[in-house]
């Protein structure tokens, strides 16, 4: 895209363009000398202050002003950039002054501010003064034959005099002005863009903070893994109590009545007979269970097929595509067996759907899964399966999309980092 | 004997009932919650309740509240509580207040028929059924207990039975031992573990639990 505007002949970009940087330059003048003043003023004041105990208020105050300045640098800058440059700080617990001072100082956003505003001083006032110089000669050769005439000045060094004095020579001196305008532009933006870089490279958010906050972002997802295991282990536990425990205890209790009944010489076969069937459906049980923990055709034959099984358990018509022979991380595999497991089970319960395509592909550093169905749409990604599946997709560091809008189809993705 | 059942699977309801009809008991109630169980109780007053652990509707523990529930408002009221799980903590919090009249079984044991029968006997008399489950956890929690350690194997065998809450006579014939040297070990057992001597069966199994359980 950047090349585009730059390989266009596009005066709509480049003379606005020129304008900002024009007005950068002039209030960065304005802004180095201020900023300057204020981070001399408040470095010596609150040097001065901390000798009493208002020192820590007194480095708050001026931390809030000097944040509400680099607020102001930030959107200046995004005159050029086209969008202020984001907020670097971390957040600051309420708590005891101390304390708040310490967890202000250590970000080195806090410091960075203040550099910005110290160096912002000499590129302000040298970049204002330039540009301002330069904007003016220009302005003034190009308009020269419009007020050369007024002042004139046989004082002028050799070759300005006759161009300054004459006639044609005004007209020379406008065309030569006109001929320069667009080398003029291009050093007022230059100008504007190195210091905007500087602006940038202490103003925007550094290493730290990005650190600190993927550090978050790592802490807070593995909360939500942790919390959706134990979830998870709960319903195991409770499918096993309900399910096959409850099963094989009947069939006990069962035998047990057997047992006397042939005791008093009783007709046991109906009893033999249910607990069979209690015993049969104990194990369905299992079964059911263990599948839904992790398939054994996951461990036996891969992704893949256990993708065709799934398909072929379904009562959509499903086609699965991809490498049938492929295999990938164990946990890859599981949490996109589920994926697709959930969409297939979503899509013939709740989006009335017949036929059902499932895509599984691999390009380098990437696995995706992709389910599309044919079915009314409108599903709801906050929904307790799906929001389910995102956190055991997001646990691997993946991502899954779900676009439903309503009238269908339905369409939902999820895309897994892999090594190879 | 008339029996209130609460448990809120079918097919284990619907089992025990067979089973306790089939063995000549009258089952007046077979509720599925708490709540019902507090109600049919109330209204039946029967001779014994056995009541499953976990009832609706949070599944947790709301079948042991409720059966401590009942004995605090009726001290007569005999509850055998029934679980596929045994915790040590839930056995003490049905023994807590000292009085008969209490059970606390696996699941499981209900397949050995004549032996349940003979614990739904004891509760309902005014005795104790712990699962031998209960008794092997204290016992392992106990391991290092020097009373516990000092005891023979013999002992530790009666003291098995005695902390499920068999009567003496029951501990003889399951050890096929004579009812004079059951008691000799009996003595033996309340010496070494350094408690007061007891004869009734019920405050003995309090003893022998209560100091398992410290």
């Amino acid at each position: 895209m950047s090349s585009r505007t730059w390989n266009t002949p596009a005066r709509a970009v480049l003379v606005p363009q020129t304008g900002r940087a024009l007005g950068y330059l002039l209030t960065s003048l304005l802004a180095g000398v201020t900023g300057f003043a204020w981070s001399l003023a408040s470095t010596l004041a609150v040097g001065v202050i901390s000798i009493t105990r208002l020192g820590g208020p007194a480095f708050l105050g001026a931390t809030w002003v000097t944040r509400r300045l680099a607020a102001i640098e930030r959107h200046r800058a995004g005159w050029l950039l086209g969008a202020p440059i984001g907020s670097p700080y971390l957040p600051v617990k309420d708590g005891p002054v101390l304390q708040r001072i310490r967890s202000i100082a250590v970000q080195p956003a806090t410091w960075r501010d203040l550099a910005w505003l110290v160096v912002l001083f000499p590129l302000g006032v040298a970049g204002g003064i330039v540009g301002i110089v330069v904007a003016a000669v220009e302005l003034g050769a190009v308009t020269a034959p419009a007020w050369a005439w007024a002042v004139p000045n046989p004082n002028a060094p050799f070759l300005l005099k006759p161009a300054m004095t004459t006639t044609p020579g005004r007209f020379v001196l406008c065309l030569l002005g006109l001929a320069l305008l667009p080398v003029v532009a291009w050093l007022l933006r230059r100008l504007a863009g190195a210091q905007v870089w500087a602006a940038r490279a202490l103003l925007a958010p550094g290493n730290h903070r990005q650190l600190v906050e993927r550090a978050a972002q790592l802490a807070e997802s593995r909360t939500r893994v942790v919390d959706a295991q134990a979830a998870e282990l709960r319903r195991i536990e409770r499918d096993l109590h309900d399910g096959a425990q409850a099963r094989i205890v009947a069939a006990g209790m069962t035998l047990a009545l057997a047992e006397r009944k042939l005791r008093n010489g009783g007709e046991i076969v109906p009893d033999v007979r249910l607990v069979r069937r209690q015993l049969d459906d104990a194990l369905a049980e299992l079964r059911r269970l263990v599948r839904g923990i992790h398939p054994p055709i996951l461990t036996d034959r891969g992704l893949y097929p256990a993708l065709a099984a799934l398909a072929a358990d379904s009562p959509l018509a499903v086609e699965v595509r991809g490498d049938p022979t492929d295999r990938y991380a164990p946990a890859i595999e599981s949490a996109a067996y589920f994926v697709v497991a959930e969409g297939l089970a979503n899509a013939g319960k709740h989006a009335d759907a017949t036929c059902c395509l499932i895509v599984l592909a691999r390009v380098p550093g990437l696995v995706m899964v992709t389910l599309t169905d044919d079915g009314r749409g409108g599903a709801d990604p906050a929904g307790s399966g799906l929001s389910g599946l995102r956190q055991r997709i997001e646990a691997l560091d993946g991502t899954m999309t779900l676009t439903s809008p309503p009238g269908g189809p339905t369409s939902l993705h999820a895309e897994f980092p892999c090594a190879s | 004997m008339r029996i209130v059942i609460a448990e809120d699977l079918l097919l284990l309801r619907d089992g025990l009932v067979r089973m306790l009809t089939d063995t000549g008991h009258e089952v007046v109630a077979a509720v599925d919650n708490a709540t019902e169980l507090l109600t049919a109780v109330t209204t039946h007053r029967p001779n014994l309740s056995i009541v499953d652990v976990r009832l609706p509707p949070g599944f947790r523990d709301e079948g042991l509240r409720a059966a401590l529930a009942i004995r605090a408002a009726d001290p007569d009221a005999r509850v055998l509580i029934l679980s596929q799980y045994v915790e040590r903590a839930y056995a003490a919090e049905l023994l807590a207040d000292g009085r008969g009249g209490v059970g606390y079984l696996l699941k499981d044991r209900v397949t050995a028929l004549d032996d349940f029968l003979d614990a739904v006997e004891r509760v309902a008399g005014g005795g104790t059924a712990m699962d031998p489950e209960v008794v092997r956890q204290l016992f392992a929690r106990n391991s290092r207990d020097r009373g516990v350690t000092a005891l023979t194997a013999r002992e530790r065998e009666v003291l098995d039975l005695m902390a499920q809450g068999l009567s003496n006579s029951a501990i003889c014939a399951a050890l096929v031992l004579a009812p004079v040297s059951v008691e000799k070990h009996i003595t033996n057992i309340f010496t070494k573990l350094d408690l007061p001597p007891a004869t009734d069966s019920h405050r003995r199994v309090r003893a022998v639990l209560a100091h398992l359980n410290q």
